[in-house]
């Protein structure tokens, strides 16, 4: 691969709000290859995809297409530039017909205007064959279709106009191991034809099985990139993860845990687990438990579930070794369980609200008197909760979405301390979150923590559970795969169980 | 992300509060400027007679405007309270001329009975489109008619009149030439900003109009509180419709056809989203005398019925447009 690149992206930044999304990204692309971008949940790779498919514009830096320089300004911008994107979460109508869509954007018109049926179906017809997807009707609606014909309906669509760059964002996902090898044909086609392919995908087999070269995002930055023949799924994983992760090791926290058990959760089932091996787990008093694993684990839903968010299918959750009755948050709030939900925007915050109201949202007896809010002291409890965590702030009275992203989550979490709860679940909570607001919430959870509050910490960054868990349980495809010690702490077991390399082995095509 | 660490006492109540006088200022400098203008345009505009012909024709709309405020802040919409007001009046005008009561509990039964019917038909509202999560303009929608078809089944399809004259005066009393009717108005007004602004209820009806997930997994029971705002809609429904009956001493099946678009317009001039969770009784009034000045203005100054009906409605779409911009700029 000598031949000049046909993109090529240096020194990229994006922010969004205080939030550094792509932090010096640098990659280029070759004419015919497949390339693999990886990195965890939020290292920039969905961010880079927005950029490179005119979504969101860059902030500094340099994109070249062809030499050009390459800025979209919109997604019909890219699509003209023959960059294509296939979204993980599927961007197709229903109702219509698989020929209406592959047709969608430029509908074939008779002489009069009209809709071009015949030439509409024999185009998509064509679309359809060029992937090998011969045994597709183009007059059955989408609807009657499964994940996996969907996907590559997607595919179809993409290619029939003049792609030169296909980025296929995580679309494996949802396929079964035979539409997985389906698609990996297809891909293998498509790059047969000189079309340039990016796989973004969480599954290493994957990307050593299809993939010429290797991107590693880490932290908005772009780490290294490499032949595939040059390198081993271990080494990839220790790129992704970074050395931050031996020396989070030593900087461990104080074990508080005591021996005695404040929450046990026994033979829980989600609905998004209907049939495998329930969830079973113990939580001491004054332990944090880190629950890892992939988006889409079912760490959230176990919170969730524990929580009464959503209802759970069976199992008992004990507290204090008293059986709890959880039919809502209501319930778990009464019981003592707190819950820091993952997106603070869409779940956590009222954003058009002061600092003041949502803090006293969880604890609003406290600031009231039949029914009546006493304003004073709720501006008082939340003085001096954002006294306690350090929160900063202009006014009580300024509404949360003027904050920071750190400050927001600590308005979350002292909307959930007013209660002092005995059991305070978190997810994701330093999401979003710069570093040094970050250590400051390390710190406000290892104080609670000390003074005897059990926690549940869910989060997509190992470091994060290294640096501040007692043990870690790792969860793939909605069932515990193993619980590490801090002792046994290390980035390849954590990584082996959360890729639940049993299940995916057998996709690496032959 | 420059920021005082702590300011522990800040001298207004809510930034909310004050952006809502904000956003009312801009109202009222509307109307202000509506009223300068008929008052020069017509002679007639400023007097103590047109003025309490203003109060009355303003009434039973921000009667409706107030019970629809609660609705639209939770991020709903209630399409049937003309109809139900109609029902409200038909099931009062019957309680109403029931034979062999005194006047006195005749219009007690009367009014117990409007309101009752008015806020069983907003409880309905509530339950069905909060269970199912389903949108409330669909269900309202049937709602508005049912209540229609109810109020002409019961009363036949006629006309139901001759009341208690303590009840027909009523609707005509003025205090120094302010209708007592609109003093009932104003009075709701009051109470509703009390509930707004000042209790726990309050704070969780902008709560869930904001947010709704984040007030559930707070431990609120949102479906009640959502109950709650129709039921309160229904509630003003019931007394719009007793003071339209005492006012016009008939209750018709067929009255109020319309209204509920009334209501939806005034408090969308008000300036409150139609999303849900931002806005403001005072607004809502505000919103209900623009109409009514307007309706009254283009009349004196010699328009058509028919062009102040389009003035009406460019005025809707004005204020929508500017609710955009100040989404917009609070968003930023």
């Amino acid at each position: 691969m000598t031949a000049s690149p046909l993109l090529s992206v240096s020194a990229l930044r994006k922010s969004f709000g205080g939030i550094h999304a792509l932090d010096g990204v640098s990659f280029e692309l070759e004419p015919g290859e497949v390339h693999a971008l990886v990195g965890e949940n939020g290292a920039g790779k969905s961010t880079l995809i927005k950029v490179l498919s005119g979504v969101h514009l860059f902030d500094a830096g340099d994109i070249t297409l062809d030499g050009a320089p390459y800025r979209p300004a919109s997604p019909h911008a890219a699509k003209l530039a023959g960059i294509q994107v296939v979204h993980q979460e599927f961007n197709l109508l229903n109702d219509l017909s698989v020929a209406e869509n592959i047709s969608i954007e430029a509908m074939p018109k008779t002489r009069l205007g009209l809709l071009d049926r015949a030439e509409m179906n024999r185009r998509a017809r064509a679309a359809l064959d060029a992937i090998g997807l011969s045994d597709v009707d183009v007059t059955t609606p989408v609807r009657q279709l499964g994940i996996a014909h969907r996907q590559l309906i997607e595919i179809a669509r993409a290619l029939q106009s003049e792609s030169r760059i296909l980025i296929l964002d995580e679309p494996t996902a949802t396929l079964t191991e035979r539409e997985t090898e389906r698609l990996f044909e297809i891909v293998a086609g498509i790059k047969a034809k000189g079309v340039t392919v990016v796989f973004v995908s969480h599954h290493l087999d994957e990307v050593f099985g299809i993939c010429d070269r290797v991107t590693v995002f880490r932290n908005g930055e772009t780490i290294t990139t490499q032949l595939i023949t040059d390198v081993t799924p271990a080494d990839v994983v220790r790129s992704m993860v970074g050395r931050t992760l031996e020396d989070a090791q030593h900087s461990g926290a104080d074990a508080h845990a005591s021996t005695e058990v404040a929450l046990n959760v026994d033979g829980l089932r989600t609905t998004a687990n209907p049939t495998g091996t329930p969830v079973s787990f113990d939580l001491k008093r004054g332990e944090i438990l880190g629950i890892a694993g992939l988006v889409g684990a079912g760490r959230t839903e176990v919170l969730r579930a524990i929580f009464g968010a959503d209802p759970k299918l069976e199992g008992h959750v004990r507290l204090d070794g008293r059986a709890l009755r959880i039919n809502g948050p209501r319930d778990a709030i009464a019981a003592g369980i707190g819950f820091v939900t993952e997106d603070r925007k869409e779940e956590g915050l009222i954003l058009d609200m002061p600092i003041s109201a949502n803090s006293s949202l969880v604890d609003l007896g406290a600031v009231s008197r039949r029914g009546l809010l006493n304003f004073g002291k709720e501006r008082e409890m939340a003085a001096r909760a954002g006294a306690q965590l350090k929160l900063k702030y202009g006014k009580l009275s300024d509404h949360a979405a003027s904050l920071s992203g750190g400050n927001q989550q600590k308005v979350v979490l002292a909307k959930w301390l007013a209660k002092t709860p005995k059991i305070l679940l978190l997810d994701e909570p330093t999401r979003g979150v710069d570093v040094g607001a970050k250590a400051e919430i390390y710190g406000i959870l290892r104080d609670l923590v000390a003074q005897g509050m059990s926690m549940i910490v869910v989060s997509s960054e190992l470091p994060e559970l290294i640096t501040l868990c007692d043990r870690i349980m790792v969860m793939a495809g909605q069932e515990i795969q193993g619980t590490l010690a801090r002792a046994d702490y290390s980035q390849e077991r954590i990584l082996h169980l959360a890729y639940g390399q049993t299940q995916t082995e057998e996709r690496i095509p032959a | 992300m420059s920021a005082v660490d702590i300011t522990p006492h800040s001298p207004e109540k809510t930034s909310m509060s004050i952006r809502s006088v904000i956003n009312n200022a801009g109202i009222g400098i509307a109307l202000l400027l509506m009223i300068l203008f008929f008052s020069v345009a017509s002679e007639h505009f400023l007097s103590a007679n047109n003025i309490t012909n203003i109060l009355t024709q303003i009434t039973i709309n921000l009667v409706l405007a107030v019970g629809m405020t609660f609705v639209i802040l939770i991020g709903g919409i209630d399409l049937s309270v003309g109809s139900v007001m109609a029902f409200a009046a038909v099931v009062a005008g019957k309680a109403i001329t029931l034979p062999g009561l005194g006047a006195t509990e005749l219009i007690i039964l009367a009014v117990l009975a409007g309101v009752l019917a008015g806020m069983i038909c907003g409880i309905l509202n509530g339950v069905v489109s909060a269970y199912w999560s389903l949108p409330s303009f669909i269900i309202t929608l049937g709602m508005l008619n049912i209540a229609r078809g109810a109020a002409l089944q019961i009363s036949g399809a006629q006309t139901i009149y001759s009341f208690p004259f303590a009840f027909e005066e009523f609707g005509s009393m003025l205090i120094y030439g302010v209708p007592v009717v609109f003093l009932v108005a104003l009075a709701l007004v009051v109470i509703a900003w009390f509930v707004l602004n000042r209790t726990v209820f309050g704070r969780l009806i902008y709560g869930i109009g904001n947010n709704e997930e984040a007030v559930r997994l707070a431990g609120h029971p949102v479906f009640w509180y959502k109950v709650a705002a129709f039921s309160i809609c229904g509630l003003t429904a019931g007394i719009a419709a007793i003071i339209y009956m005492a006012r016009l001493n008939i209750s018709s099946p067929i009255a109020g056809i319309g209204f509920e678009l009334n209501a939806i317009a005034a408090v969308i001039i008000g300036g409150t989203s139609l999303s849900g969770g931002r806005g403001s009784v005072i607004g809502t009034l505000l919103g209900a005398f623009i109409i009514g000045v307007l309706a009254n203005g283009l009349i004196l100054i010699g328009l058509s019925d028919f062009v102040r009906q389009m003035i009406t409605g460019l005025v809707i779409v004005i204020a929508v447009i500017l609710d955009h911009y100040r989404a917009k700029y609070s968003a930023s």
